[in-house]
């Protein structure tokens, strides 16, 4: 009972249920941790493991229709769930804070940021809160509205606007998710910066094992309601028990493996190797000095690549890197303003519907988000039948009926599946199901544009799984496009990093990797985050901008490269002048 | 990963295995919704009367008869009769055929063509989104009331002036409607995927928009009809719609407004009739939304 | 913000110009000769001539319009077919009667149905939504005439406290109006309000389930200042549009209920005008109106402008 007496948060088997056609539907079971002050907490899992609920019961909110079917949430002191209402109000903001996920919706569209951290209490100063989160001339940020702000400067007010009535216990559910790589790191270490400052207690939420690596001390793992498994980052790292736990980690990619992670049902890892591209494979893609602009702004300027077949190129950035739009203008969505693009069957400049169909077949896009690339009124078998009888591979109904079942359990799917809609699919499936979809016109080219982004880690993996089988089996050339420097160390063969529409690096991956060449390809690795706690116990130690130079651009339009041999070339940058903060 | 998720969803089998077909999902709809089930039963009420009107009834609606004017309900003439000595419940069970005739046929020639005009627009946007919302916008300025007036002082008052006449100036709020929904639906990754197919616009509209805006349609359809049937009522009690003898409930509340303190029922019968059917139409159109998941009061009136 | 502004009331301006132009064509576009119709099919042929000289029907039609819209610039609009009097001054004269009912019927509209969409929005889905939302389904299932006559009924017959039609022609008085104008105004109010009401409780439901006003909440504050800081502003977005639509369809509202009161407005002059086609004072109150339409939308999205930052710092760097 010492740790009990000690915690400032206290969960007691939890257990919450949402009412839905007329029946509870558990969403929270049996769940119980404590948390000492200045320790973090990381509630860990994938989508459905009721971890957000979780977080926010600590400060006595369920959402419409969910109710509390058992236990006790204690915070200092307090049995959230029976306190009067205006004491509730005490305790949210003054004792526990919440920072959400996107602070693009959590902040209040018509009110000025200074107004809304006033309004959180405490008797800090705004302008002092603003310059707390490191946020630069706060006077003049005050006064501004959140949509005149970056994401990473909102989830920074919003923190700043957490801390506002100088809690005990933050909660910060999803912090980072949703913002590029460098702008999380930047937050994380803020977060933590301002943890160890205040002495904040902290419950973490995410589902990203680099995050929780990074910043927690504990870590409960949640899946579908329960807890799996708890234990100290460190061990459960080193040494988790549960085979849900392993399967998770294993799952990760990171940045060192050499290839593609298998993971067996156990959590076993296996690192395959990568497929040999034949060195006489013909050329599927060309692209030369392509320029896309968006009315006066120029999102791809000049960008160069060859993607050969059964080769897979990642094409890697932030966002406004121009990596989207590079693979729709590939695909024929959006016209380039210069440059050529060619395939084997054709040219790829025109647009999809002047393209003839045998070359409009063989270049398929997959698109990110397989939520929306499904017609949800549609079943999945349609959805595959349909470029089938469009392109003319099928040429009967029939056949095209026989050739989706084929393509679905090509894509490692049941083809009993082909008459649901996408709704009644897991994501991973429907993501599955937009793969047969490109594939059902036998293309040289598949464009995957962020394709696992918005799936879960376990899932994630095994679509990988799947994508690297198929190149190998039908030799395709894979245009893999994508923000996750890990992701693509496993799949890719070779990786371009643009950066504001520009290619700043490109090489074979192992090469840049090992070596890269160029500051900004150096940032986006110092800034991921791996799946393995720091061994020094202070992770906010190195700071992130120091590890890279500052720099600017050297390229001269007749000398553009540094060679670094066998492909391997980095645009020309110099060191610069140091001139306060940018 | 949202901030709060929502639970997981149902686990698949609590789902039906094959996607139901257009009238499972309806009767699901129904069977969820009573609302909509409520307002669906009025209105089909509303239109067996209006068919079975002459087996229901044995009175003429027509057939004045002088020495029974301005009865008060009785035995013999349930709503009792009006100042020419009509029974004023055949003439309301009648009054449905004209109302409902005349609604039906407007609605849908107004749905179709906004619906058909909504999706161009989305499809093609541009210039062509931005004259059309324009002319459009024109349209909407003049009153509809007065619009109708001119229109149906200069042609006549038969049946399918009227129609045409309200298919004019409600077709302009159908397609702001249709289009809102398009938009929503054209940016979608599934378009642009058959955009990339290079599929026609067309094969686009009818295989990928038209699906996922007919909620929307149905909704407008119901919501379009009620407000239609509204605007029919209050023409002819301005003496522009139906023309005298024809049994409409408009009229019989003009006609009868006068004597309203003498034979109360002969206003009333014919207003119950009329504000049914009105709230049978809202109520399907609420309740329809609702289960669809449609944001229903977009434009308001 | 200036080139927002500017770019709304361009765009006004040319509705107005293309709803002029519908307006002028409808009219003039009557079919067979616009003279024949004017006085009917056995007027002698002296009488047509005379007519068409007076409307310039021997004029191409684009000369009449240039005519007619430069005229109504100045607010002459011609004169009356039927009265031989000025069309703008009369217009006027029935247009100011008018515009009594109809300030009685917004302010008690909007403000009340302002507050009871957002009572039900904030206690959805329990007794005063119920309540709130049956009224109002009710309200907007009822044309103007029915309401109007039950409150005929109700107040005039059963309780005779104002009258039943008005018996002053269009030149009486405030004074004389005022006791006529509160049962059409009530009638006009009830329902407009119903639009109103589910539009601002829709939008209040839409905007209390947002992630901000969970956020505001979890932040400690009291529900007033959540409801009134954080989520009012942002509710009262879409309803504002609403709003305007509904005062323009006054426009086309008010001549049921004024024919229902004999009250000596601009409805009454719309119905009497185009029962004797008297076609300068159509063209003049179809314009007017449409002025109205054209002015409660711009209102809407200036006031739009106010209530969302994003419209007022567009251009603003970040």
């Amino acid at each position: 009972m010492t740790a009990t007496a000690a915690a400032i948060v206290s969960v007691d088997s939890l257990s919450v249920a949402y009412r839905s056609g007329g029946r509870d539907v558990p969403v929270v079971h049996d769940v119980s941790f404590d948390l000492r002050p200045g320790r973090t907490l990381a509630l860990v899992g994938e989508s459905g493991s009721g971890k957000s609920t979780v977080a926010a019961t600590l400060l006595g909110h369920l959402r419409h229709g969910s109710r509390l079917t058992g236990g006790t949430v204690r915070v200092d002191g307090a049995d959230v769930f029976a306190l009067p209402a205006r004491e509730l109000r005490r305790l949210r903001g003054g004792t526990v804070a919440l920072v959400g996920q996107n602070a693009g919706q959590a902040l209040t569209p018509s009110m000025r940021i200074g107004r809304q951290i006033a309004e959180a209490g405490g008797d800090v100063p705004v302008v002092d809160l603003l310059a707390q989160v490191r946020l630069p001339r706060p006077a003049e940020l005050a006064r501004r509205y959140p949509h005149e702000l970056s994401g990473g400067q909102q989830q920074r007010v919003a923190l700043a606007m957490a801390i506002a009535a100088r809690p005990k216990v933050l909660v910060l559910d999803e912090p980072t998710t949703g913002l590029d790589v460098v702008t999380q790191r930047g937050v994380l270490d803020l977060v933590g910066a301002l943890r160890d400052e205040l002495g904040l207690a902290a419950v973490l939420v995410s589902h990203d094992l680099g995050v929780v690596a990074h910043m927690a001390d504990e870590v409960t793992v949640l899946r579908a309601g329960r807890i799996v498994e708890a234990a100290p980052t460190g061990r459960l790292f080193a040494a988790s028990q549960d085979p849900y736990t392993k399967r998770l980690l294993a799952s990760v990619p990171r940045l060192d493996d050499a290839g593609l992670a298998i993971v067996g049902e156990d959590g076993e890892r296996e690192v395959r190797p990568r497929a040999v591209v034949a060195g006489d494979a013909p050329v599927a893609v060309s692209a030369r000095d392509v320029t896309v602009d968006y009315g006066a702004s120029r999102a791809v300027d000049g960008v160069s690549f060859e993607v050969r077949r059964g080769e897979v190129l990642a094409l890697v950035g932030e966002s406004g890197s121009g990596k989207s739009t590079l693979a729709w203008t590939l695909a024929g969505l959006r016209a380039p303003s210069g440059g050529t693009m060619t395939s084997e069957s054709g040219d790829l400049a025109r647009p999809a519907r002047e393209r003839p169909v045998s070359l409009r077949r063989r270049v398929q896009l997959v698109f990110q988000n397989a939520d929306t690339s499904l017609n949800p009124r549609r079943s999945v078998g349609d959805a595959v039948r349909r470029p089938l009888r469009f392109f003319g591979t099928a040429g009967s109904r029939a056949e095209a009926a026989v050739r989706a079942r084929k393509l679905m359990s090509d894509v490692r799917l049941d083809p009993a599946l082909v008459s649901r809609l996408p709704a009644q699919l897991s994501g991973g499936q429907r993501q599955r199901i937009g793969i047969a979809r490109a594939l059902a016109g036998e293309p040289d080219v598949l464009i995957a544009d962020e394709i696992t982004t918005a799936l879960d880690v376990s899932v994630q993996a095994e679509v990988l799984r799947l994508l690297d089988d198929l190149r190998r089996e039908r030799r395709l050339a894979c245009l893999f496009i994508s923000h996750d420097l890990a992701v693509v160390r496993g799949i890719a063969d070779r990786v371009v990093v643009l950066r504001h529409g520009v290619v700043v690096e490109e090489g074979p991956t192992e090469a840049v990797f090992a070596s890269p060449g160029h500051p900004y390809t150096r940032l986006l690795m110092a800034a991921a985050l791996e799946p393995e706690p720091a061994s020094a116990p202070a992770p906010d130690a190195e700071p992130l901008v120091e590890e890279v130079p500052e720099w600017t651009d050297a390229a001269e339009p007749d000398d553009l490269w540094t060679d670094h041999g066998h492909g391997h070339r980095v645009r020309r940058w110099r060191p610069a002048a140091r001139e306060g903060a940018s | 990963m949202s901030t709060l998720e929502t639970p997981a969803p149902p686990p698949p089998s609590a789902t039906p295995l094959a996607p139901p077909s257009a009238t499972a999902r309806a009767w699901r709809t129904l069977r969820s919704s009573r609302t909509a089930t409520v307002g669906l039963v009025f209105v089909a009420v509303h239109v067996l009367i209006a068919l079975l009107a002459p087996a229901l009834i044995s009175y003429d609606p027509l057939a004045n008869n002088a020495d029974q004017a301005l009865l008060g309900p009785s035995g013999e003439h349930l709503a009792g009769t009006d100042q020419y000595g009509r029974d004023v419940l055949a003439r309301v069970l009648y009054g449905g055929q004209y109302a409902l005739g005349v609604s039906v046929a407007a609605t849908l020639l107004t749905v179709a063509l906004g619906t058909v005009a909504g999706c161009a627009v989305a499809l093609r946007g541009g210039w062509f989104d931005d004259v059309l919302g324009r002319v459009l916008d024109a349209v909407l300025s003049v009153p509809s009331v007065l619009a109708l007036l001119v229109i149906v002082t200069a042609l006549g008052t038969g049946p399918w002036v009227i129609v045409l006449a309200i298919a004019v100036v409600s077709v302009p709020q159908v397609v702001r409607v249709v289009r809102g929904a398009a938009l929503a639906v054209v940016p979608a990754d599934y378009v642009t995927a058959a955009r990339a197919r290079g599929e026609g616009t067309w094969s686009i509209l009818r295989r990928e928009v038209l699906p996922n805006i007919i909620d929307v349609v149905c909704v407008e359809f119901a919501m379009r009809a009620s407000w239609v049937v509204l605007l029919i009522s209050s023409l002819s009690f301005l003496g522009f719609g139906a023309d005298p003898p024809t049994p409409d409930w408009g009229l019989m509340v003009a006609e009868n407004r006068t004597a309203i303190t003498v034979v109360p029922m002969a206003s009333l019968a014919p207003i119950i009739a009329l504000a049914t059917l009105v709230i049978g139409l809202n109520l399907a159109a609420d309740g329809l939304s609702k289960a669809w998941g449609v944001d229903r009061i977009k434009e308001g009136a | 913000m200036l080139s927002f502004i500017a770019r709304r009331v361009l765009a006004a301006v040319g509705t107005l110009f293309l709803s002029s132009i519908l307006v002028f064509l409808a009219v003039q576009a009557l079919p067979g000769d616009v003279a024949t119709q004017v006085l009917g099919r056995d007027a002698t042929p002296d009488a047509v001539a005379a007519l068409r000289e007076k409307l310039k029907l021997d004029q191409p039609a684009w000369e009449r319009y240039a005519d007619w819209m430069g005229g109504a610039l100045h607010g002459d609009f011609g004169l009356s077919l039927v009265s031989g009097k000025a069309v703008g001054g009369e217009v006027g004269l029935y247009l100011g009667n008018s515009a009594l009912i109809a300030l009685v019927t917004v302010l008690f509209a909007v403000t009340g149905s302002l507050l009871l969409g957002i009572l039900a929005g904030l206690y959805r889905d329990r007794w005063p939504d119920h309540l709130i939302s049956t009224v109002s389904l009710v309200g907007m299932s009822v044309p103007e005439f029915v309401v109007a006559t039950v409150l005929v009924l109700c107040f005039s017959i059963a309780l005779p406290l104002f009258p039943a039609v008005v018996l002053y022609g269009p030149e009486a008085s405030i004074g004389q109006l005022l006791p006529a104008v509160w049962l059409p105004a009530l009638a006009l109010a009830v329902v407009m309000a119903a639009y109103i009401i589910r539009m601002a409780r829709t939008s209040v439901i839409d905007v209390m389930a947002s992630e901000y006003v969970t956020t505001a909440r979890l932040k400690g504050l009291s529900t007033w200042r959540v409801v009134t800081r954080h989520a009012l502003p942002s509710a009262l977005l879409p309803t504002l549009h609403v709003i305007a639509l509904n005062v323009a369809w006054l426009a086309g509202g008010i001549a049921v209920v004024e024919n229902v009161f004999n009250y000596p407005g601009i409805g009454k002059l719309m119905l009497s005008s185009v029962q004797n086609r008297d076609l300068p004072v159509i063209q003049a109150i179809a314009l007017i109106s449409a002025v109205v339409y054209v002015a409660c939308n711009l209102a809407a999205d200036l006031g739009a402008m106010a209530l969302n930052p994003k419209l007022r710092t567009r251009g603003r760097t970040r």
